[in-house]
């Protein structure tokens, strides 16, 4: 009698034994993740200085871009404002980066090689976006 | 009652968690391995690698199991099949390349994704003969240039964004095809035995390649 009760009862036993099992592993799973998580998501960027060192020659202020992690590098330009700028893309920028597009200032030019200058007046102090003709490569343009 | 049923009692279906588990430890311990021995000393490794490596290691221990899952049954309907072949390929194609993408470029990536999800696309997808096979190498071929090229085109816009999102649609994807499986599969007593050794090598096989690819193999020259 007592064996037979103890038999029905078994497969009730297993069940609750195997859900206990998933748990642990869940748990498991869990505190693994959470851990490596920490270890390979806690990280401060790579710094870098990123804004431009623009220099005056004559009227023009000019700025070299180059490429840098598949962006423009520097990708802050700081301008005064009402001073016509020279924006020239030098050899290491490819692709559609070579297409400069500063939509504020109605600029909007494919720069074929690094003798192709991008002019333009920023007539307006502020802070605005440049980008490339795919928005892949982006910047902010200072005008102060 | 069936999808309780599958969370709860199937043992095939509980293993899946246990493979989570094991895939996830064989992974991280390779990796702290080589942390402490080799990729220390390397500049930058955490902030350049970390996160994409965290989120592959994840992605294997997911797609891993459902491989085994279907693996321990073998032969499907034609339909059921196709659906594994394509789910399989395209996840294991996408994820690795998008990871792979993300560090090394885009042709390093492409070639990484298309191999893995190919590879694991026919593997799968020949469970119901010749229509899955192709099923499987057109997802991973797919999979494998999509994943890359969504990096590269998220490259200065959100792209650890569109990883975490990535990899929590693949996820539930794949938790959606292990679901399918276990309700074609439940009136089946004929079972291939898959043990633990099939998770630990296939995930230290492809979390090596992984790391070795991310850090010593070739990228384009946009990542120089």
């Amino acid at each position: 009698m007592l064996h037979a009760t103890s038999h029905a009862l078994s497969p009730i036993k297993n069940n609750k034994m195997k859900i206990k099992k998933t748990t642990l592993y869940l748990v498991l799973i869990i505190i693994l993740v959470t851990m490596m998580g920490f270890f390979l998501l806690g990280n401060e960027n790579i710094k870098q200085d990123n804004v431009t060192p623009n220099t005056i020659d004559g009227e023009f202020q000019k700025v070299v871009l180059s490429m840098k992690n598949l962006n423009y590098y520097p990708n802050t330009i700081k301008v005064k404002a009402n001073q016509p700028v020279e924006i020239t893309l030098d050899d290491s920028v490819r692709g559609c980066l070579r297409s400069f597009y500063v939509k504020d200032f109605g600029v909007n030019k494919y720069s074929r090689t690094s003798n192709d200058k991008i002019t333009f007046t920023p007539n307006k102090k502020g802070t605005f976006r440049f980008a490339c003709s795919m928005g892949m490569g982006t910047g902010t343009l200072v005008v102060e | 009652m069936s999808f309780r049923k599958f969370m709860k009692y199937s043992s095939e279906e509980e293993n899946l968690v246990k493979t989570i588990l094991i895939s996830l430890l064989t992974s991280f311990t390779l990796l702290a391995f080589l942390y402490f021995f080799k990729l220390k000393y390397i500049e930058n490794f955490i902030p350049k690698y970390g996160f994409f490596l965290f989120f592959a290691i994840l992605s294997y221990s997911l797609i891993l199991p459902s491989v085994k899952h279907v693996r321990i049954y073998k032969e499907f309907a034609c339909m059921s099949g196709m659906m594994i072949g394509m789910t399989i390929g395209m996840i294991s194609g996408f994820l690795p390349g998008l990871f792979l993408a993300s560090t090394n470029g885009m042709f390093v990536g492409s070639v990484f994704g298309m191999s893995v999800g190919i590879f694991f696309g026919i593997w799968n997808g020949k469970c119901c003969g010749i229509m899955g096979v192709m099923e499987g190498i057109m997802a991973g071929f797919m999979g494998g240039l999509m994943g890359s090229m969504t990096s590269l085109m998220m490259f200065n816009d959100n792209l650890k964004g569109i990883v975490v999102i990535s990899f929590f649609i693949s996820a539930i994807t794949l938790f959606g095809l292990n679901y399918m499986v276990y309700n074609e599969t439940r009136e089946i007593k004929d079972k291939n035995k898959e043990g633990d050794f099939f998770t630990m090598f296939w995930s230290l096989l492809l979390t090596a390649l992984t790391v070795f690819i991310m850090v010593f193999g070739p990228r384009s020259v946009l990542f120089q």
